[in-house]
C-alpha cells in the first residue's frame, strides 16, 4: 500500500472512531442528566461529620447513637452509645430520651459508609424536634480504624 | 467508505445487549397506617440467547430482603425477584434499592428501585414536652390531629404518670385534639409517656406515643 493510501485508510478509522464517540455520547448525556433513575455522583447525607471533628467536641456534650441491628451493638460499640434503631423504636426512644440532654450534639453511626441507618435514625431524630443531630461519616469501622483496631467479619 | 470499524460493533452490540429485559426497574407504593411489610415484585426475562446467571442480589439495607427461586435462566424465561421491605417504625417517603449481579460483562449490575410512602394516621406536634427543673409548671399542649383519608378516631389519650396532669380539649371529636399536660412539680427531673390509642386498623388498631421529660 502506497503512503497516500494508508494516510487515507488511518482516516478513514479516525473519522469512524469519532462517529462510534459521538454515537454514544447522545445517550449517555440523556442517562446522566435527565434519567429519573440515575445514580447520584456523590451520596449527600444530612449532617454527616467526620470523626475528627467529633473528637474536638466536648465528650461531655456528645450523644453517641448506635443505629445497627442490635445484636452488632451487643457484640461491641462506642463506649456509652446507646443503641437506638427503626425497629423497635417505641420501646427504644424512650431510652434514648434519658440520657439526652438539651444541648448535646447527638451523633449517629451505623456499620460503614455504605450503610444508610444512620441517616435514617438521624432523620427520624430530627422529626421528634432533637436538635443538633450528626451523622458519622465511615460509621463503626472509622471508629474501629481510628482506634487502631480491624472489624470482624460480622461487622 | 468502509465501515469496517462500525458495522461490527453495532452487531456485537445488539447481540450483547439482549440479556435480562426487566418489566420495570423502578417500582412506587402507598402503604396503609398498620402495615407491617410491603412485597414488590420484579419480573424479568431473558431476552438473549445464551442462558444468564444471576450470581448476586444485595439491598441497601438490613430492612429489605430480595429472595430469588433459582439463579440460570434460559434463553426465554422469565423469572422474579421478591422483594420485601419491613415497614416497622418508619413513617414518610422513602427509597430502597436492590443491586442484581449477573455474569453479562456488558452489564453486570442492574439498579432496581423501591420508593414508597408511608402515611401516619394521626400527627402529634410536638413529640416531645420538655421542662426544666426548676422552672414554673407552666401548662404545654400537644396537638394531636388525624389524617382525615383514614377512618381513624382517637379512642383515649392516657399519662403513665400521676404526677403529670393531662386535660383533654376536643376540637372534633375524635380527629382533632388539643391536650393540656402540667408537670405537678419541676422539683426534679421526671420522664413520662402519653399513649395517644386510635380504633384503626380495627385488625389492630395503633397507639402512638408523645414523651413527657423534665430535665
Amino acid at each position: 500500500m502506497s503512503l497516500p493510501a494508508v494516510a487515507l485508510a488511518k482516516e478513514g478509522w479516525l473519522r469512524q472512531a469519532a462517529f462510534i464517540f459521538l454515537l454514544a455520547l447522545v445517550p449517555a448525556a440523556w442517562s446522566a442528566f435527565f434519567s429519573p433513575v440515575r445514580v447520584s455522583w456523590t451520596r449527600v447525607v444530612q449532617g454527616e461529620v467526620s470523626l475528627a471533628v467529633v473528637r474536638s467536641w466536648n465528650p461531655k456534650e456528645v450523644l453517641w447513637v448506635d443505629a445497627r441491628p442490635t445484636a452488632e451493638f451487643d457484640a461491641d460499640h462506642i463506649p456509652d452509645a446507646v443503641s437506638l434503631n427503626l425497629e423497635g423504636w417505641n420501646q427504644r426512644f424512650p431510652q434514648f430520651l434519658d440520657r439526652w440532654q438539651p444541648g448535646v450534639k447527638t451523633v449517629v453511626y451505623c456499620s460503614s459508609t455504605s450503610c444508610n441507618l444512620s441517616a435514617e435514625v438521624a432523620d427520624r431524630l430530627r422529626h421528634s424536634s432533637i436538635n443538633q443531630v450528626y451523622v458519622l461519616s465511615g460509621g463503626w469501622e472509622a471508629w474501629l480504624k481510628d482506634s487502631g483496631r480491624e472489624p470482624t467479619k460480622s461487622q | 467508505m468502509r465501515w469496517t470499524l462500525l458495522l461490527p460493533l453495532l452487531l456485537t452490540g445488539s447481540a450483547l445487549g439482549a440479556d435480562l429485559h426487566w418489566d420495570t426497574e423502578t417500582q412506587s407504593f402507598e402503604t396503609k397506617p398498620g402495615d407491617q411489610e410491603l412485597v414488590a415484585h420484579y419480573r424479568f426475562t431473558n431476552t438473549g440467547s445464551t442462558p444468564v446467571t444471576i450470581d448476586q442480589v444485595k439491598t441497601s439495607c438490613g430492612c429489605t430482603t430480595a429472595e430469588l427461586t433459582k439463579k440460570t435462566y434460559g434463553p426465554g424465561e422469565s423469572g422474579e425477584i421478591v422483594v420485601r421491605f419491613n415497614l416497622e417504625g418508619r413513617s414518610g417517603a422513602t427509597e430502597k434499592s436492590i443491586v442484581v449481579t449477573t455474569g453479562d460483562p456488558q452489564k453486570s449490575n442492574t439498579y432496581l428501585h423501591l420508593k414508597v410512602n408511608i402515611p401516619e394516621a394521626v400527627h402529634l406536634e410536638p413529640t416531645i414536652l420538655l421542662w426544666r427543673v426548676g422552672d414554673q409548671p407552666e401548662t404545654k399542649d400537644l396537638h394531636i390531629t388525624v389524617d382525615p383519608r383514614f377512618p381513624t378516631k382517637v379512642t383515649d389519650v392516657e399519662s403513665d404518670s400521676s404526677d403529670i396532669k393531662v386535660e383533654i380539649q376536643t376540637v372534633k371529636p375524635g380527629q382533632d385534639l388539643n391536650v393540656k399536660v402540667t408537670p405537678k412539680n419541676l422539683s426534679q427531673p421526671e420522664g413520662a409517656t402519653l399513649v395517644i390509642r386510635t380504633d384503626y386498623p380495627t385488625e389492630n388498631p395503633q397507639s402512638f406515643y408523645a414523651y413527657i421529660r423534665i430535665k
